[in-house]
């Protein structure tokens, strides 16, 4: 019954502000009770020092940084994406999104890639049909003399094989390991010699696919020691006159 | 912005007229005049409250700084929000319960950062709340200034240590004097559970400055 009074009166303690009096009953038992007595009083000095705290006053600056944090709020509002307030849904979706073009993006150009090697190195090339001719350029007796092999033959082929349709260009692999290698005649040779005058010019091979892309192999000139010629007419090469 | 500039003004001013004055420089009537685009009004709300707010953010946080930086994003958002603000309650109240988020935010981010002090590791293990380990001082007490100046760092220290949940309701009652029902309405709770949390608060308190009562 005591305790039931006591916990009364607590309670109404508790909710009174700092200058309010209790009720009559309240007071009553607080003179009856040492222990609610007791309670009371410290109750009372625990607010008096919490309640002594009092305000901690804002910087004198509070209100120019604030000024400068609104201006630098009004300038970001002109730009709509700011992906730093976006939620974590947003951000996730964003970047899955980048990932799936991404990965879109390596396919399909995979794809494209491997896809006329695979078509081609399906139709292996029928013993019939009329081997590429190797290509022979013509001997230039220019100064800075160069090679120009091209792949159009190679490209024919491949192009009357996927029909008119397919205008795309591409790199064709013929696999020729099966024919036995073109050998050069004499006459052959003659049409095909050009000087190499290894001793004042570098050498020079150009590759041409076709579709615009050319590739230069330059080879650096080549000595010999004293790169002397040898009279002997059985070297390999003539005088003034190299074969390719 | 109409405001009064001397006593004359308010003295002679007719109840009518009182009124209008009253009305026009009301927390209400300043945020709809900031919607307007009239910065002195958000400036005067400004003033208004940001030693409070910076006050009630320092005493959540015990760290100035970071209590004047979040006073100022509390009002940021107001104004961030001013097209959105409705009349159901106070402008206090909208603006102490800013704060309150920002507050416990701050605190819940700390606890993830793991800025514990060292008497952290003598928390309980028996699944209840972790508390600070913060045992009564019980050194002999001196002159009475320096007294009440560790006695106040001791009631801040104090109320930093406890639970977030009794932090805010202790502060609002306690030290800025605001009633039950306000309480509830910034906390958005019942107010039963406000009195029971403030009545545990004080638990926590008197054990902790036993030295100081």
């Amino acid at each position: 019954m005591r305790e039931k009074k006591c916990e009364t009166v607590r309670h109404e303690l508790e909710e009174l502000m700092p200058n309010d009096e209790c009720s009559i009953y309240a007071t009553q038992h607080l003179r009856e009770c040492d222990d609610c007595r007791e309670f009371h009083q410290k109750q009372t000095r625990l607010r008096q020092i919490v309640g002594s705290l009092g305000t901690v006053e804002a910087p004198p600056d509070f209100d120019f940084r604030l000024r400068a944090r609104l201006a630098n709020e009004v300038s970001n509002a002109a730009f709509p994406v700011r992906v730093m307030q976006w939620s974590f849904a947003s951000k996730g979706f964003a970047v899955a999104t980048i990932l799936l073009l991404l990965v879109g993006g390596v396919v399909y150009v995979r794809t494209i890639l491997n896809q006329p090697v695979q078509q081609i190195a399906e139709q292996t090339i029928e013993p019939s049909q009329p081997l590429p001719k190797p290509v022979e350029n013509e001997a230039r007796p220019s100064n800075a003399p160069s090679i120009v092999a091209s792949d159009n033959t190679s490209r024919r082929v491949a192009g009357e094989r996927r029909g008119p349709s397919n205008k795309r260009p591409s790199l064709v692999a013929v696999d020729l390991g099966s024919e036995q290698a073109p050998v050069f005649s004499d006459a052959h040779r003659h049409s095909a010699i050009f000087p190499i005058d290894a001793s004042t010019e570098s050498f020079k091979v150009s590759l041409d696919d076709g579709r615009g892309n050319a590739l230069t192999i330059s080879v650096p000139s080549i000595t010999f020691g004293s790169q002397r010629v040898l009279p002997n007419a059985n070297q390999v090469a003539q005088k003034g006159v190299t074969v390719w | 912005m109409n405001t009064l500039t001397t006593i004359d003004e308010l003295a002679f001013a007719s109840p009518s007229q009182q009124e209008v004055l009253e009305d026009t420089t009301s927390d209400h009537a300043l945020l709809e005049a900031t919607r307007t685009g009239d910065e002195d009004a958000f400036a005067e709300l400004v003033s208004r409250y940001r030693n409070q707010i910076t006050s009630y953010i320092y005493r959540m946080t015990s760290d100035y700084d970071n209590a004047v930086d979040l006073a100022q994003e509390t009002f940021v958002r107001v104004y961030r929000a001013r097209d959105r603000y409705q009349r159901s309650y106070a402008f206090s109240t909208y603006i102490y319960r800013i704060a309150t988020n920002l507050a416990i935010s701050e605190l819940r981010k700390r606890k993830r950062r793991k800025l514990v002090s060292l008497t952290g590791f003598f928390q309980s293990t028996d699944g209840s709340e972790p508390k600070e380990l913060n045992p009564p001082d019980c050194r002999p007490l001196q002159d009475s200034e320096l007294v009440d100046a560790e006695r106040r760092n001791a009631v801040q220290r104090a109320i930093g240590t406890l639970p977030e949940k009794y932090r805010a309701p202790l502060i609002l009652r306690d030290v800025d004097g605001r009633s039950y029902d306000e309480i509830a309405t910034i906390l958005e709770t019942s107010e039963g559970t406000v009195k029971s949390r403030i009545s545990r608060a004080r638990g926590f308190l008197r054990e902790k400055m036993r030295a100081y009562l």
